[in-house]
């Protein structure tokens, strides 16, 4: 009785089948490792999901390694994989202090190395990065699209990431370049969890100026919060949020009947995941990615997703097909996940 | 050495009252006296921990202080306490325990290797033939190994006068033996030793001269040593003065059938009668303490059953012990019965809070009231219930646990060491309390001190190594015979006390 | 007298101090809208604190509160989303979830006779790895993409959502009115029940208690089990506030939680864990927190002040309260 092998050598062979192009040579069996310093939160959970089906789709063995926001424990991972002897290396956030000359070995060793978000400090890792300025302008634009060029912001900001440091520097431009748009307050916290300090935080601020009319929330745990405590304080019609970032869940949020926050600029981070693993699989194919590899954000806004109906990030790639896919680090012989 | 004239005192309590005290060089001095006589307090004047408030500490003829125990080391004063754990460090080794002294005033170097520590340490081990190896944990060391180490260590500093307090009291007779030898070879040496010891049998073996010290004062001395006699001087004068009425028990409470403290001992029969106190007395651990701890649900008979009103009575807890109508006024009131943080009134009710209690929820009024009125009966002298314990005196902190038990009829109380810490006159007060309402329950009392036992009793009981040797009726009390009882040495109870 | 009177009144003169200032400098603050902005605020630390009073209270210290609330959140967050539950399973499982966090704290420390400290910080970190279990490290939001690749079928009801979000008469948060209650409850446990009662005696003097009748194991049992339970109702606050089931260590609840139950010992000289002492050091903290964010001063200022109140207000309770 052995009906059950023809079903089973189908199953072997079938993705052997799935796989039209040919892939370079140096791509078989490579093992690659991920060494995430932040894993925590929608965003970091969809950009693994980017990163599994990229590797899976080039045949490549991941391993994960997760920091848990601990520069140190980042470091003793990196030196792991090292030793471990990975073909390649993809380091997601961190420190660069903490992890350049690391990453540096990494490179000596022979291993090919690309930085999601942070910067190695090195010629031969590219780095891959949502374009933070052009998501602040984005979100920015379609404010004064809004708003006005005349309106009083509450920010909430936290120095000393990277990230937001950049959105911020855009930030300071438009100041400059708008005189009336006035930053009357600025707060933030990212004590856990964030959305609830931050709505505290929000309450006090919108009691003390009740001027502002325009929240600017450059990541989306800052917009989660803001929007708590405009709800809270029954101002969700007179102040708007305008934040960076997409999740499902800031979907949802952004949908609520009612609900502030009315637009935000987000690169899909399973594109990112996606974009990331590609470029370290031109390295391994003995390609050059380039040095910066920017994946472009798009704008999302709360009519379009009530227009379309969009409920979460899937339907989000599917009626917005800029947002499913960015056209980088994507040679002829590349094989894309399957949607 | 030489203290003279010493006194010390510790707030209005006068421990030593002018004591003088001849430790000549090469002789065993054995000191004897009952708790509380201030022995340990001399030791710790001796060695240094404590300063004297008046007199002088003379060696070699010279007047000396000593501001700490180093000094007193230094001078060749080495004391191994009766506390075991207070004189070695239980997170080292054997070695480094033994080395401990050098260690810490770097006579060693900064650098030790595990071999060297061992080759330094064991002859010092051998010494008092402790045969354990030099790297074991002294937490995995038995009393007797504790002990022994704690004695290699006092001996590695060469003494001059070396203080033995209790020295014996965890040592098996082989390991006691091989002691006393170290003691003679010390003594051959020219040392002078002071042996602290509730042990005839041991001041019998070693002893050249005896002093017994009572209430402060060294009451007898002699250079030749006359066992009975010293007894009697440390125990006091006036023995069987107690002046109260005796009163004859009335109906049984409370029962013991076969009863054995320890396995081996032979058993006992008992039975507490209300109306009744019973006192028992007896050398420090020799028993009484068990007996209450038993009956109260602390810790299981080795054999043998009791009986609450007919009813076979097994407590397993101080909960249920109480709940079956048996009330224990606690040794150490600061340990095990104070709640510090709270005042008196709070201090008074909480073993009875559910009878103060409607769905749990304390009626404050009547807790209040009651607690009161308890005050007023026992005689608390007191300011406010609203105090923290700490504002009373001793002896009405006792007054005031005892207070606490008397405020529910009960079948059977319990008082550990009662005029522990408490000066005369409330002590006068506390036996009266007791008397005044010993009608409805049964009493059991345990005092080492055989005066506060007199002071008690209606009824004696004497134990001695976990036995029931004596039972006396208060107005036909042969003291001669209760000496004997007391201080009888475990191999001899039998022959003796026949 | 002088001393007396700072030892009683020193914290609560500093805080109305603390009110009248911030209301000169901006005068929004003093609104009856931002009181009840700052008790919300301070609600869900303060239902904490309240729990490590009552360990406290025994002698004992529960570290695993914030993580315990964490796991409650999720777990309320897990019945409503993925498992498509009602608001009243979600709420019943993770009262369970902290009456279990309570019994394994007691179980630890009564019976295995682990030091309070190490045992609560040993399921601390069991709690923080579990909450990451069910749904392997991700956070809890209605349609999100479950491990089998369908999104999950359920979401937060209105009905939870009430429970962080509504006004009662549309004035009072319902965090609020829940924290005054718990407030309430246990004020009168504590203070005014014989089993408080014992709480105190077993924290002064265990062997004491345990001489004069306390089932002392018991009294442990149920300090640490109102201790998990009053952590999982703020776990499921939290949740309805935020609409969601966010992965977090909870470890910056514990923290305030704790110095909230410590600021209280000082209050009105009580120099004991309290009930009340433990919603105003919470909400002592909350008027500075949100005077200071109502005047633009710097988020990083914030641990700052923190730890120079919980200082002052051991200052009172320990430093002064020693000398009288």
């Amino acid at each position: 009785m052995n009906w059950w092998k023809p079903l089973a050598a189908a199953a072997l062979l079938l993705p052997a089948l799935t796989q039209a192009a040919e892939l370079p040579a140096g791509l078989e069996n490579k093992r690659i490792a991920l060494v995430r310093f932040i894993s925590q939160g929608d965003f970091f959970q969809a950009y693994l999901a980017g990163v599994e089906a990229q590797a899976e789709a080039l045949g490549l063995e991941l391993q994960v390694f997760d920091a848990r926001q601990d520069a140190a424990r980042q470091r003793d991972m990196l030196d792991q994989a090292i030793l471990q002897g990975f073909d390649g290396i993809l380091l997601q956030h961190g420190f660069t202090d903490s992890i350049k000359d690391k990453a540096a070995e990494a490179v000596d060793a022979g291993i090919k190395v690309v930085a999601f978000d942070v910067d190695a400090e090195n010629e031969a890792i590219p780095q891959i990065q949502q374009s933070d300025a052009e998501l602040a302008r984005l979100a920015l634009e379609q404010a004064v699209a809004d708003q006005g060029e005349q309106f009083d912001v509450g920010y909430v900001y936290v120095s000393g990431f990277p990230p937001l440091e950049r959105r911020d520097a855009v930030f300071s431009e438009y100041k400059q370049t708008y005189p009336g748009i006035r930053e009357v307050a600025r707060f933030g916290t990212v004590n856990n969890p964030i959305a609830n300090s931050v709505a505290d935080q929000a309450a006090a601020v919108l009691r003390a100026n009740p001027t502002i009319s325009v929240i600017l929330a450059p990541f989306d745990e800052f917009a989660k919060g803001a929007k708590i405590a405009l709800e809270e304080a029954g101002l969700a019609q007179d102040v708007k949020i305008y934040s960076a970032d997409i999740s499902t869940a800031d979907i949802q949020a952004m949908r609520e009947p009612g609900s502030p926050w009315v637009a935000t600029a987000g690169t899909n981070p399973a594109v990112m995941g996606e974009v990331s693993v590609r470029a370290l699989a031109m390295l391994l194919a003995g390609e050059n990615p380039g040095r910066q590899v920017l994946v472009p954000p798009t704008l999302i806004t709360q009519q379009l997703l009530n227009e379309q109906d969009i409920q979460n990030m899937e339907q989000l790639g599917q009626k917005l097909p800029a947002f499913a896919h960015a056209e980088v680090a994507n040679p002829e012989w590349m094989r894309l996940p399957k949607r | 050495m030489e203290l003279q004239d010493t006194t010390k005192a510790f707030g209005p309590h006068q421990v030593l009252k002018g004591v003088n005290l001849r430790l000549p060089a090469g002789q065993v001095t054995a000191l004897m006296g009952a708790n509380g006589a201030g022995k340990s307090t001399l030791v710790k004047v001796l060695c240094g921990v404590h300063r004297a408030d008046a007199g002088n500490l003379l060696l070699d003829g010279r007047p000396v202080v000593f501001q700490d125990p180093r000094q007193a080391n230094a001078a060749g004063i080495v004391t191994v306490h009766q506390q075991i754990n207070d004189n070695v460090v239980l997170s080292l080794t054997v070695a480094e325990n033994l080395l401990l002294d050098r260690l810490s005033d770097g006579r060693l170097g900064g650098l030790l290797g595990r071999k060297r520590l061992a080759e330094q340490a064991g002859p010092l081990a051998e010494a008092v033939g402790l045969n354990v190896p030099m790297d074991t944990q002294v937490a995995a060391l038995g009393q007797a190994e504790r002990q022994l180490l704690a004695i290699a260590r006092a001996l590695a500093h060469q003494p001059r006068l070396l203080i033995l307090d209790e020295p014996t009291s965890t040592l098996s007779d082989a390991e006691a033996e091989r002691l006393f030898v170290l003691v003679e070879r010390l003594r051959a040496r020219g040392t002078g030793v002071l042996y602290i010891s509730h042990r005839l049998s041991d001041i019998r073996r070693l002893a050249d001269r005896v002093v017994a010290l009572r209430d402060g004062v060294i009451v007898l001395e002699q250079e030749t040593p006359d066992l009975p006699r010293a007894v009697q001087a440390m125990l006091g004068h006036g023995l069987g003065e107690a002046s109260h009425e005796y009163r004859r028990g009335g109906r049984e409470r409370f029962r013991l059938q076969q009863a054995r403290l320890v396995a081996g001992a032979p058993p006992f029969y008992l039975s507490l009668r209300e109306g009744e106190i019973t006192v028992a007395t007896g050398l420090l651990s020799s028993g009484g303490m068990g007996l209450l701890q038993a009956i109260y649900g602390l810790a299981p008979l080795a054999a043998g059953t009791m009986y609450k009103g007919g009813k076979p009575w097994r407590p397993r807890s101080p909960a249920e012990a109480i709940a079956g109508g048996v009330f224990m006024v606690q040794e150490d009131r600061a340990r095990a019965g104070i709640i510090p943080g709270f005042s008196l009134r709070h201090n008074l009710s909480l073993p009875f809070l559910s009878h103060l209690s409607r769905l749990g929820m304390i009626d404050r009024r009547r807790e209040a009231e009651r607690g009161k009125h308890s005050l007023d009966q026992a005689g608390v002298v007191y300011r406010s219930d609203r105090q923290p314990m700490s504002a009373l005196s001793g002896g009405n902190q006792q007054k005031l646990m005892l207070a606490r038990w008397l405020q529910q009829p009960c079948e059977l109380l319990l008082l550990a060491e009662p005029f522990q810490g408490v000066d005369i006159g409330a002590r006068r007060d506390i036996a009266r309390l007791l008397r005044r309402t010993a009608d409805e329950r049964a009493t059991l009392v345990v005092c080492t001190d055989l005066e506060e036992a007199l002071e008690l009793a209606d009824r004696l009981l004497v134990f001695n190594h976990h036995r029931l040797v004596g039972d006396h009726r208060g107005e036909q009390l042969n003291m001669e015979q209760v000496l004997q009882q007391i201080a009888a040495l475990p191999e001899h109870i039998d022959e003796e006390l026949r | 007298m002088i001393r007396q009177g700072a030892i009683k009144y020193g914290l609560v003169v500093l805080l109305v101090a603390m009110v009248l200032v911030f209301s000169y400098l901006q005068p929004a603050f003093g609104s009856m809208r931002n009181s009840f902005i700052i008790l919300q605020s301070v609600s869900i630390v303060a239902i904490l604190a309240l729990g490590v009073t009552a360990t406290l209270a025994v002698d004992g210290f529960d570290l695993s509160i914030g993580a315990t609330a964490a796991l409650a959140m999720m777990t309320s967050s897990y019945v409503l989303v993925v498992l498509d539950g009602g608001t009243l399973a979600a709420v019943v499982a993770a009262l369970g979830v902290g009456v279990l966090v309570g019994l394994l704290n007691g179980f630890l420390t009564v019976q295995m006779r682990i030091p309070d400290l190490l045992a609560t910080l040993g399921v601390m970190f069991l709690l923080l790895g579990l909450q990451l279990i069910p749904t392997e490290g991700r956070s809890i939001a209605a349609g999100m993409i479950l491990g089998d690749g369908g999104s999950a079928p359920g979401r937060f009801s209105a009905a939870f959502l009430a429970l962080g979000r509504t006004r009662l008469f549309g004035v009072v948060p319902v965090p609020v009115v829940i924290m005054l209650v718990l407030a309430l409850i246990t004020w009168l446990f504590l203070e005014r029940s014989r089993f408080g009662r014992l709480f105190y005696a077993i924290g002064g003097n265990r062997s004491a208690a345990w001489l004069a009748g306390a089932n002392v194991s018991a009294y442990r049992y149920g300090a640490y089990v109102i201790s998990g339970v009053y952590a999982s109702i703020g776990g499921i606050l939290l949740a309805a506030r935020m609409g969601r089931g966010d992965v977090s260590s909870g470890n910056s609840l514990l923290m305030d939680a704790v110095a909230a139950a410590l600021v209280g010992f000082a209050v009105l000289g009580a120099a004991r864990p309290n009930a009340l002492g433990a919603v105003v050091g919470a909400l002592f903290v909350g008027v500075l927190l949100n005077g200071l964010t109502m005047l633009n001063a710097p988020y990083y200022t914030q641990d700052f002040i923190k730890g120079a109140v919980l200082v002052v207000a051991l200052m009172f309770t320990f430093g002064l309260a020693k000398r009288t």
